[in-house]
């Protein structure tokens, strides 16, 4: 399924670049994004179609894991190369932020951890 | 059940006391000159159910002068799939509005300066155990030194006090990670050179050129001597097709660092825009192609085609020179040189 996926945006990808030889490079024609002039740029090794195709590969991700279509260009567009590359390889198991732990939970987490540990026995039967 | 409650409580009292007497020991973890410090004016957006990641940065993006609920927000960082927001993507959003995001030292006194200067913090907490994490995005509003104690906005409370070492302990989980966010020409209080840089540079592939110029020329006067803050206020201006100007801050560039390919790739490609295809030609063929990141090569390797596209539908021969660039090349120069001692002055 995924593989098939990758295939038809990879075909997609190579046929706008044949047909369309400046697709490869929109940016700026020529000119060079401060970006790759960066510390993080020399040991990043994205660029021109390779970038497209992993650009293409985590938007069709974003779109599985239920991102409104509407929103799936400004997402991927706000994203440096390197920022990309993070994103791409860890989508599904990078932290997602969004519980609400109540302060009561925390402290019944902060007792388990005492208990385990030993420090106290507030959840044995007494003798 | 009876006994048992009350050994409970004669415990966690024990424990209390244990803990208060660790606290007298050690040293305060919060010191500020400021002493107490709270940004009471920053919005509070309470949190729906997995949303802190849109609430918190609706927070920090308010109080930097930005009007976005996180409903609004909520296409930009909410991840249906993964029931949360990522980092990343909390990096990113801010772009969109016009702001700079820069992750601060994962130190609680990066976090107490940028108080200190008046702007909140977004943090990323883990409340849960190891193998069993809870992400939970909040912002820090204040802090009390005397107290030791730090004040946030989060999930439903609009103000939640919490003892810098329970924060500390939530924080070290989350790997520490804390952003700012900026607006353009705005630094954090502490920069890191390459950090700040390369948050700049993440910004000007979306920014307006103005913003991306404002961001740059603000790492132009903290760094006069990085190479990479001219050539973002440059690139801003060649974005603005004011020619002139990118010129002399690529050149800028070039005489810190002479080998500088992407200065030299991008003052090839202003000259080309100025009709000098020849200067283009001389200033490509600096360029060691060897060693370059893929991207660079990639960028030299289209401007010389773009170059060479010019020269031969002007069938300038070679060596022949037909245009007036030399002159204005070096006009450039003596302007470019004639400002750098003005810029890197005081400023």
């Amino acid at each position: 399924m995924k593989s098939t996926h990758l295939r038809s945006t990879f075909v997609g990808i190579l046929a706008l670049a044949i047909v369309n030889p400046g697709f490869v490079n929109t940016a700026q024609a020529g000119i060079a994004g401060t970006e790759a002039m960066v510390s993080t740029a020399r040991d990043l090794h994205i660029a021109g179609l390779q970038g497209q195709l992993e650009r293409a590969d985590v938007r069709s991700e974003l779109a599985r894991l239920g991102v409104d279509p509407a929103a799936l260009d400004a997402r991927i567009a706000n994203l440096s190369d390197s920022e990309l590359a993070t994103l791409s390889k860890r989508l599904h198991d990078a932290p997602a932020g969004g519980n609400v732990v109540a302060v009561i939970g925390v402290v019944f987490i902060v007792l388990i951890i005492l208990e385990v540990v030993g420090v106290i026995d507030i959840f044995k039967k007494n003798p | 059940m009876n006994v048992r409650r009350r050994a409970g409580v004669a415990s966690l009292a024990a424990c209390l006391v244990v803990a208060m007497g660790g606290c007298a020991t050690q040293p305060a973890l919060v010191e500020s000159p400021l002493g107490h410090v709270e940004l009471v004016d920053t919005p509070f957006h309470p949190q729906r159910r997995y949303q802190c990641g849109p609430a918190s940065l609706a927070t920090v993006l308010g109080a930097s002068g930005v009007a976005v609920t996180p409903g609004g927000l909520e296409p930009l960082v909410y991840l249906p799939g993964r029931k949360g927001s990522l980092q990343v993507e909390m990096q990113a959003a801010p772009r969109s509005y016009g702001r700079l995001s820069y992750r601060i030292e994962p130190e609680l006194p990066a976090v107490v300066s940028e108080l200190d200067a008046g702007r909140p913090v977004l943090v990323l907490h883990n409340y849960g155990l190891p193998g069993w994490p809870r992400w939970h995005y909040a912002v820090v509003i204040g802090h009390n030194a005397q107290a030791d104690q730090l004040i946030l906005r989060s999930g439903m409370e609009r103000r939640e006090v919490w003892s810098a070492r329970n924060f500390m302990r939530a924080w070290d989980n989350g790997d520490r990670w804390a952003l700012v966010v900026l607006q353009p020409g705005e630094l954090p209080k502490a920069p890191d050179k390459d950090r700040y840089l390369e948050a700049a540079a993440a910004f000007e592939n979306v920014a307006a050129p103005h913003d991306a110029w404002l961001a740059f020329d603000a790492a132009a006067r903290a760094w006069p001597a990085a190479p990479v803050a001219w050539i973002g206020r440059g690139t801003a201006k060649y974005r603005e097709r004011n020619f002139h100007a990118a010129a002399a801050d690529y050149e800028v560039a070039l005489r810190l660092e002479p080998g500088h390919a992407g200065a030299r790739n991008n003052l090839a490609m202003t000259l080309l825009e100025q009709g000098c295809a020849r200067a283009a030609r001389q200033q490509l063929d600096m360029i060691d192609v060897a060693g370059l990141n893929e991207a660079m090569r990639e960028a030299v390797i289209d401007s010389s085609r773009q170059v060479d596209a010019k020269l031969g539908l002007d069938k300038v021969p070679y060596g022949i020179s037909t245009e007036n660039c030399i002159g204005s090349s070096t006009h450039h120069e003596s302007q470019s040189q004639g400002s750098v001692s003005t810029r890197t002055a005081p400023l």
